[in-house]
């Protein structure tokens, strides 16, 4: 390679040398990695690797630009107005004939033109252009002897349509609007003069009639046509002919924009060249618009403050409330209405300017035109305002009510029996013949003609009736106006499937009248309120200083409480207004409501006076007369003050923020928002089941003699909420522990009962998942409870004492092993013949302890056990605290020992168990049955079939009873995992059980 | 029971400036200055005792109804027909924020204890907090049980109180989240607070001025005399809580005392409608304003 390279001969500039190169590679990396990154990235440029710039091509914009050869923003240089070409193609040009033609092509086109028809030529415009046309042509070509283009009239071409003849023939031209105006010169000029003569002798305008002008007929004409007249001329005249433009400004320009008050003034100047009319007319419109409106010096005043918003718009709030009182309201509102006015209403002025210019007219003082009123029929004198009914109504011949009557057992004849006695209180008695009669032979309808459920029937009809009537009278009142119809007691008690108590349907429109519920009065009191205002003439004057008003009052009283028809002239004088009637109608109500209140007070005092009041009013329906006219000025005053003030409170709920500035503590700081309130109760409820059931316990164990256990461990509010319905049950279960130690009590020491108690109270706090149906739950324990207590006093009576002692053995090593639940099912057993078992085991306590610890039903607690046992010491000392029993926990230890020797024993059922456990159920309950350990069988003599009733007891329990023994092994978790195996399928069961368990409980107690 | 004699009755100042009516005027809490607003879309600020105008402040779009000064006078609240209510920096003059939401005119405005909230009562029927120390303009609460236009509102540090024309007057505890609704049967035109805050003086529509209980809601006293049918007019009570002073529809201003109901003195102060009256915290003057379009300083 050598010896070739000596040969080579080399042209042209050598490539730079190898240290160069590396020399720029390096400047290239340090720059890249030094100051480049000191660069802004904007400023930095791309370099190759050899440390260049990058050049690609003028073309491309030459060298790479830095950033990313970018426009030197991180975005670049993005089109802002960017459009898809995808959906929003260039816009295709439609082409046309004439862009492919020549000029002279085109010119050749030019000489053909579209124009009317001459058929369709209706007004002729063209045709008669043409003939004109053609008409010059002519003269030109022949001289005739009239000189000059001959007349349109004569030229006309027939196409001429008749209408146009006939409109021509009436003196229509072209270019004219059609209508029979006679705006035509001749009379403007006759009417000009008449204007100024009119000018003169405008005081004797009464004469002008008279005046046998001959424009006199032309007026009249227009009188009786004054709309026609304004706008003669103006319907096919544009309107800048009506509205010349005379002034040196633009277009549109309006000099008065933010000057109104020099445009009025303009107009006056104007106005005052056309005549005296216009400022007549202008003083109509102002007449119109009730504004004291003056042209005089007033009108160029400068007004006060300034521009409004220009898209706020004044409406009729915005009329000054003080514009009477000062004066300069006046040219304030000129000033903000005047634009608008101007601007919209150009053309009723310019009627109004006619309507002025009509020479010799004055808008008349006193126009024969008038309304037409038709004065209201005088009232006789004697006219008694409501109308008394011979029989106050239809029903009303009914003495009484039909007796209340419980409606029939047949839910569905109840509802038959309501809907016909509703539908017939509405549509009459027709209905119920026709019903009757339709229905004859249907056994349903028997209600009719008297067979089952008649007297349900004429009740129901009754109750409809008068609630018909009730509304019928609401109605006639007129009170119903807006206020939605108020729910009456009985109507609610309706939609609520309420039976109405007794005499609900007479209080309608009254709640206070329900007071005086007790006794059935005269029919008529049912739908009139009872009380009236007689009896308390003292009060009922709250408008004594206006005589006229308290007779209106009490003529209001009268109907109020008697029914009938209101007329529109008691409530109120006929001269007064309608809102001033309004008012004092208002007025009446609220004092007539105190009034009622005052009675309420005093109803219990005045009952027996109010009852011979009410039978009088009844029978007779008194009106009032001037009786009551006795002034009492000071109860009057009473009276009102006792209207109002009135006081009421309200919830109401200040946020958060709200107090936070105002430096307070949030009232309703960690409550539930108002929407979670309504669930509140609930929870109160269940609280309240708490608290009595743990009354109802303490009580208990304070009647045993027993020593109340310790309190509960402190819980959050939660827990006590969640657990609330178990706790319930399971305080059952204690208070039936409680029962059936009662015996007990006098061989065991009550520390124990209450170390069996203080083990139950706690266990409600693992029982996280059953919180649903607390009430039903509430029920069923305490419909049973009261029978248990009973029912097991009964029994323990009856109970021979050495079975007591047995009892209270097995039960206490039961509740030692915590198999409570186990053991109930046994004692179910028991109810049949007493078990041997029991009294050869009555000495060996800690050997049924063991036998009872295997038992198939408490495999699960096995389970649970073994998870539990890393903590036993901890589980045994907290019972020592509560219990105060030494003795007792360590039977507990020792027990536990035996089990866990046990399972040493005998690991192939137990482990097998223990691992099935967690397997499944079905499973579990086979091998119960399969392989129940000797221990068992031992221990277990009962016939067969107990044995089975209490394993499927002891199943059904077996969920709690784990509890209530896993419990004392503060071992959450595990227990959860434990029973939520089971807990699915168990569910249901556990909860239809419940009441059964109470039941064995019951039973168990019995032995 | 102070004497008559002590009650102003002389005219100290004209406050004249106010193109249009004076529809409110303000003592600041110490009483040396006060503030106007009326129908010319304008506020100003006035030391009524030398009789100088101090200041205006421009922005409403429409007449000002109501204005209100913070204890330390750097804040101004007012509202009116625009629908807003502006909250403006006194020694500016700038608008500091505008809380609209109002459905319609804003009749009356008071800042609370701390100036850092803006109760406002509007004719749309309800109570309007906003914060000033936010930048929100949202509304913090809307109280909305009222019935019918709000009239005026009063605050205590713990309670908004509100005259409405539905003859309510009502008392919205923030300390225990209760509504007090004390009906008077007449529409509540204005609202004032005894200075001991033991009761409300509430002007009704009927020509009545009545004194309410804040504790039991009973009736104390009405103080009749003076004519106020269709106006908004103010009434208030004197410093010490012995006198009850209130405008008249006839450009009177009435006195009475406040035990006995007695008209104490009356003399025509205006032209025409008395809309405000306003007594100073400490010396026996107050301002009055009116549709005339002055404000007088009566001694």
């Amino acid at each position: 390679m050598n010896t070739d390279e000596d040969d080579f001969v080399f042209y042209g500039t050598p490539i730079q040398s190898e240290e160069e190169l590396i020399s720029r590679k390096k400047k290239a990396v340090a720059e890249a990695s030094g100051h480049l990154r000191t660069l802004p990235s904007w400023k930095q440029e791309v370099r190759d690797e050899e440390g260049r710039r990058r050049f690609h091509g003028a073309f491309t914009g030459g060298f790479s630009a830095g950033y990313y050869n970018t426009a030197g923003s991180k975005e670049g240089w993005t089109p802002q107005t960017f459009t898809s070409s995808r959906k929003n193609r260039a816009e295709f040009k439609q082409q046309s004939m004439l862009n492919f033609l020549d000029e002279d092509e085109k010119e050749e086109l030019e000489g053909r033109y579209l124009g009317t028809a001459s058929q369709f030529d209706t007004f002729g415009f063209t045709a008669a252009e043409i003939a004109r046309k053609q008409a010059e042509k002519e003269q030109q070509q022949r001289p005739s002897a009239v000189p000059g283009p001959a007349p349109d009239e004569i030229v006309l071409p027939a196409t001429e349509s008749i209408g146009v003849k006939l409109l021509l023939k009436m003196g229509w031209r072209h270019g004219h609007s059609i209508n029979d105006s006679h705006a035509n010169s001749l009379y403007k000029a006759r009417r000009e003069a008449r204007k100024a003569f009119l000018a003169f002798s405008s005081d004797d305008a009464k004469s002008q009639p008279e005046d046998s002008e001959p424009g006199e007929e032309d007026h009249k004409r227009i009188l009786d046509h004054p709309s026609v007249d304004g706008f003669s001329s103006s319907q096919s005249t544009p309107v800048y002919i009506l509205n010349p433009k005379e002034d040196t400004h633009g277009l549109g320009y309006d000099p008065y924009k933010h000057a109104p008050e020099f445009r009025e003034k303009k107009r006056t100047r104007v106005s005052g060249k056309q005549g005296h009319g216009n400022k007549q007319a202008l003083s109509i419109k102002d007449s119109l618009f009730g504004l004291k409106f003056t042209f005089g010096p007033s009108a160029g005043r400068a007004a006060p403050g300034f521009g409004i918003g220009a898209l706020e718009e004044y409406d009729a709030e915005d009329e000054d409330v003080y514009a009477s009182v000062y004066e300069i309201e006046d040219t304030y509102i000129q000033e903000d209405e005047e634009p608008l006015r101007s601007n919209t209403e150009n053309k009723p002025k310019l009627i109004w300017k006619e309507h002025g210019v009509l020479s010799g007219f004055k808008v008349a003082l006193n126009s024969d035109y008038q309304l037409e009123r038709f004065d209201p029929p005088v009232i006789p004198k004697d006219f008694l305002p409501h109308h008394k009914f011979p029989s106050p109504l239809e029903f009303d011949n009914k003495p009484d009510a039909p007796p209340e009557v419980p409606p029939p057992e047949d839910d569905n004849l109840k509802i038959l029996i309501e809907g016909v006695a509703t539908l017939v209180a509405r549509c009459g008695k027709l209905f119920e013949d026709l019903s009757r009669e339709k229905n004859q032979s249907n056994p349903l309808f028997s209600f009719l003609t008297g067979g089952n459920g008649h007297d349900y029937y004429s009740r129901k009809l009754w109750e409809e009736q008068q609630k018909r009537n009730g509304q019928k009278k609401i109605a006639l009142d007129g009170k119903f106006s807006s206020s939605v119809d108020k729910m009456t007691v009985e109507s609610r008690g309706k939609i609520l499937g309420e039976m109405p108590l007794e005499r609900s349907s007479r209080d309608l429109s009254s709640s206070i009248a329900s007071v005086n519920v007790n006794l059935p009065f005269n029919l008529s009191d049912t739908f009139t309120k009872p009380e009236s205002s007689s009896e308390f003439p003292e009060v009922a004057k709250p408008f004594q200083d206006d005589p006229g008003k308290q007779a209106r009052f009490e003529q209001f009283l009268k109907e109020k409480y008697q029914g009938g028809i209101r007329s529109t002239v008691s409530s109120g004088a006929s001269n007064m207004s309608e809102a001033a009637r309004a008012r004092e109608r208002l007025d009446f109500e609220a004092a007539s409501e105190v009034i009622e209140k005052g009675k309420f007070i005093k109803e219990n005092k005045l009952h027996s006076q109010q009852l011979m009041g009410f039978s009088a009013i009844g029978g007779t329906q008194l009106t009032f007369g001037g009786l009551q006219q006795v002034k009492d000025t000071q109860d009057e005053d009473l009276a009102t003050k006792k209207i109002y003030p009135r006081r009421e409170e309200f919830q109401w709920r200040p946020s958060a923020i709200l107090c936070k500035r105002f430096d307070l503590i949030d009232p309703s700081m960690g409550k539930a928002s108002l929407d979670n309130n309504l669930m509140l109760p609930l929870h109160f409820q269940s609280l309240l089941y708490i608290f009595r059931i743990c009354a109802l316990f303490s009580s208990m164990v304070k009647g045993l003699g027993l020593q109340p256990p310790p309190p509960p461990r402190m819980r959050s509010k939660m827990d006590s909420l969640i657990v609330t319905s178990d706790l319930k049950a399971m305080k059952m279960e204690e208070a039936f522990s409680a029962d059936r130690n009662q015996p007990l009590a006098l061989q065991f020491s009550p520390q124990e009962v209450s170390k069996d108690v203080v083990d139950r109270e706690t266990e409600p706090e693992v029982q996280v998942e059953n919180v649903e149906r607390p009430v039903d739950l509430y029920k069923a324990i305490f419909s049973d409870d009261s029978d248990d207590e009973i029912e097991a006093s009964n029994l323990n009576t009856k109970e021979d004492p050495e079975k007591k002692v047995e009892v209270v053995h097995s039960t206490l090593n039961r509740l030692m092993a915590g198999d409570f639940l186990e053991s109930l099912g046994k004692e179910l057993g028991l109810e049949v013949p007493p078990n041997p078992p029991y009294s050869a085991n009555i000495a060996g306590s800690s050997r049924q302890k063991e036998s009872a610890i295997p038992n198939p039903g408490n495999v699960n607690i096995l389970s649970v056990e073994e998870n539990s046992f890393s903590i036993p010491i901890a589980h045994s000392v907290s019972l020592k605290e509560r219990a105060a029993n030494d003795e007792k926990t360590e039977k507990k230890g020792e027990s536990r020992k035996d089990e866990s020797a046990k399972k040493g024993e005998s690991p192939g059922p137990s482990e097998d168990k223990s691992d099935k456990v967690h397997s499944g159920k079905i499973a579990r309950e086979d091998r119960k049955k399969a392989k129940l350990p000797p221990s068992l069988h031992r221990k277990r003599t009962s016939t067969s079939s107990e044995d089975e009733r209490s394993r499927k007891r002891s199943r059904r329990h077996r969920h709690s009873s784990s509890d209530s023994y896993s419990d004392s092994s503060n071992d959450h978790r595990d227990r959860h995992h434990s029973r939520s195996k089971g807990r699915k399928k168990r569910s249901s069961r556990e909860k239809t059980s419940s009441k059964k368990h109470h039941k064995h409980h019951k039973h168990g107690s019995s032995q | 029971m102070s004497d008559v004699s002590e009650l102003p009755s002389k005219e100290a100042n004209v406050l004249k400036g106010h193109e249009g009516g004076v529809l409110a005027a303000r003592f600041n809490s110490d009483g040396n200055y006060c503030l106007s607003c009326g129908k010319d879309r304008t506020i100003r600020l006035w030391n009524p005792h030398r009789g100088i105008h101090i200041k205006t402040y421009k922005s409403h779009g429409r007449e000002v109804r109501d204005v209100h000064v913070t204890k330390d006078n750097s804040k101004l609240v007012s509202c009116g027909g625009d629908r807003q209510v502006f909250y403006w920096d006194v020694a500016t003059g700038r608008v500091i924020r505008k809380f609209r939401g109002h459905g319609s005119e804003v009749n009356a405005v008071k800042f609370n204890e701390y100036a850092s909230v803006v109760v406002s009562a509007g004719y749309d029927q309800s109570l309007r907090a906003w914060d000033c120390r936010s930048h929100s303009t949202e509304p913090i609460q809307i109280i909305d049980t009222f019935s019918d236009s709000v009239m005026s509102v009063c605050l205590t540090k713990t309670e908004i109180i509100a005259g409405s024309v539905d003859g309510t007057v009502r008392t919205f505890d923030i300390r225990i989240g209760r509504e007090i609704s004390d009906n008077l049967g007449q529409p509540v035109n204005c609202i004032s607070m005894s200075n001991d805050d033991n009761c409300i003086l509430a002007g009704c529509l009927d020509s009545t001025l009545r004194l309410l209980d804040r504790s039991t809601g009973e009736l104390l006293q009405e103080y009749k005399g003076h004519i106020c049918k269709s106006y908004k007019l103010d009434c208030c009570l004197t410093n010490t809580d012995a006198h009850v002073a209130g405008g008249s529809e006839d450009g009177y201003i009435y006195f009475w005392d406040l035990v006995d109901a007695s008209v104490l003195s009356r003399f025509r102060a205006h032209s025409s409608v008395v809309t405000s009256v306003s007594y100073h915290p400490t010396d026996n003057c107050m301002v009055s304003a009116s549709v005339d379009g002055t404000i007088k300083l009566v001694k």
